[in-house]
């Protein structure tokens, strides 16, 4: 074995409730960590038992300290598709269960080794140093929500906002006019959750929707679309190695909007129309739709408890297909009336 | 596009189970891997084993909710029957049809008394 051996730099963090420790000997991945988590950060915990996240950096494949068992299990693989609105994170992989570990193997990339019962993550990460921020921001946080689901705290893939203290869900991959849409609400005064990753849990009488705050990140199509990003200097809209990226902050007078119960969940697709319309969807058609962008069989109860708090979503909120036109900042108006008719 | 700590893909196509020469013997109860809820008069089932996850539309929800453990395959036709406007050859050709499938996605298990 050959991990590099530095000292570990531990930072806290605590995430509703949930203190996180993570640990790493390489300030190259401890940055993107750091700026994942900045709302998060704390310098103390009282927490006894907080989930423990730690990155090592390897130089090889063979330095990785973990061999698969003769009773592992694939649970799914892929081919290397980008995933969300990353472009740097299409790479293959393998999801495995060996044991009462979970695996995710992105083969010359590094390999992720999650003990959800032990409440421990360990990263491999082969030459960080060649990797982009954005990976090992990804990275961490794949193993980051997997732990965080066994403390009842889940995410799913969505941009979610906040106005008059209810929420805003959209969930779905790229190319559908998320982002988008996101972006159109934000600039319109709508305080932000999270572009790509909300958590959600169960508030007893509600589902409520959580801040996860992350980077902003658009093509250059969507950026087309809103004067502000077309003249933003380089130093708010940052380059990416395919994308660009900006905190909301620095663009438009919003803020972290707070936790908050969601009333309306949008399902967004691109139509080559003038205008955007709503269509309301069928509870059970907006459960299927979300369960792909959500749930990860891994830990049978853990699951049964996700499936049943993305159900009480679905059924707390509307749920709507958007057809999105050509109105892009004129969304607001379309959208802004399902939070203030229950309010 | 995927992202490898989401749910894998939907199922693929099945073969027949289930005995229809039985079907007043046939009692269906859901495996104990499945989670289901009900969404505006419609089911949708979580299989915790496989992760694979379905839907079912009216006619296979009222099927699914008579799964538990009690009714044979004839009574759960007597109710379709009863619940939708329906030739009864129809109703029993739809009936077999689903519980094959749900049989052979080991979401329902069948016993004989």
């Amino acid at each position: 074995m050959n991990v590099l051996e530095k000292p570990m730099i531990e930072y806290l963090f605590s995430l509703y409730g949930t203190t996180v420790r993570y640990a790493t000997a390489s300030p190259l991945l401890a940055a993107p960590v750091n700026e994942l988590l900045r709302h998060f950060r704390r310098n103390s915990s009282e927490e006894s038992a907080p989930l423990t996240l730690c990155l090592h950096a390897v130089q090889e494949r063979a330095d990785i300290p973990w061999t698969k068992s003769s009773s592992a299990r694939q649970l799914s693989s892929g081919t290397g598709a980008a995933v969300g609105d990353r472009p740097e994170t299409g790479l293959p992989y393998d999801v495995i269960q060996d044991g009462g570990r979970l695996i995710a193997d992105f083969h010359n990339a590094g390999v992720l080794v999650i003990d959800g019962v032990q409440g421990r993550a360990d990263g491999y990460l082969i030459k960080p140093e060649s990797m982009h921020a954005n990976l090992i921001e990804y990275l961490f946080h794949t193993a980051l929500i997997q732990l965080l689901r066994r403390r009842g705290l889940y995410s799913i893939h969505a941009a979610a906002l906040e106005k008059y203290g209810r929420g805003v869900l959209i969930p779905g991959m790229s190319g559908r006019g998320k982002t988008t849409s996101f972006i159109s609400l934000l600039r319109s005064g709508y305080r932000y959750l999270s572009d790509d990753h909300p958590l959600i849990r169960d508030a007893g009488t509600h589902v409520e929707a959580l801040p996860f705050p992350n980077k902003i990140n658009v093509t250059e199509a969507t950026r087309a679309f809103f004067p502000e990003l077309r003249n933003a200097p380089d130093h708010i809209l940052h380059h990416g190695s395919s994308k660009r990226s900006f905190h909301a902050e620095d663009l438009y007078p919003t803020s972290v909007g707070n936790c908050c119960q969601p009333a309306a969940m949008l399902f967004p697709h691109v139509v080559d129309a003038p205008h955007s319309h709503l269509e309301l969807l069928p509870k059970s058609r907006a459960l299927e739709v979300l369960l792909p962008q959500a749930l990860l069989v891994y830990d049978p109860e853990v699951a049964r408890q996700e499936f049943q708090v993305l159900a009480r979503l679905v059924q707390q909120v509307d749920c709507y297909r958007l057809h999105f036109g050509r109105d892009i900042l004129d969304l607001p108006k379309l959208i802004t009336p399902l939070l203030e008719k229950g309010g | 596009m995927s992202d490898p700590l989401l749910a894998p893909p939907p199922p693929i196509a099945l073969e027949p189970a289930v005995d229809r020469t039985m079907l007043d013997r046939i009692i269906l109860r859901p495996s104990s891997d499945v989670q289901g809820t009900s969404m505006g008069g419609e089911m949708v089932l979580l299989d915790l084993s496989t992760g694979r996850y379905y839907t079912l539309n009216r006619l296979g929800s009222v099927i699914w909710e008579h799964c538990t453990g009690h009714s044979t395959m004839s009574d759960i036709h007597a109710v379709l029957c009863d619940r939708f406007e329906v030739v009864p050859e129809q109703a029993l050709n739809d009936l077999v049809a689903l519980v094959n499938q749900l049989v052979q996605e080991g979401l329902l298990q069948q016993e004989r008394r």
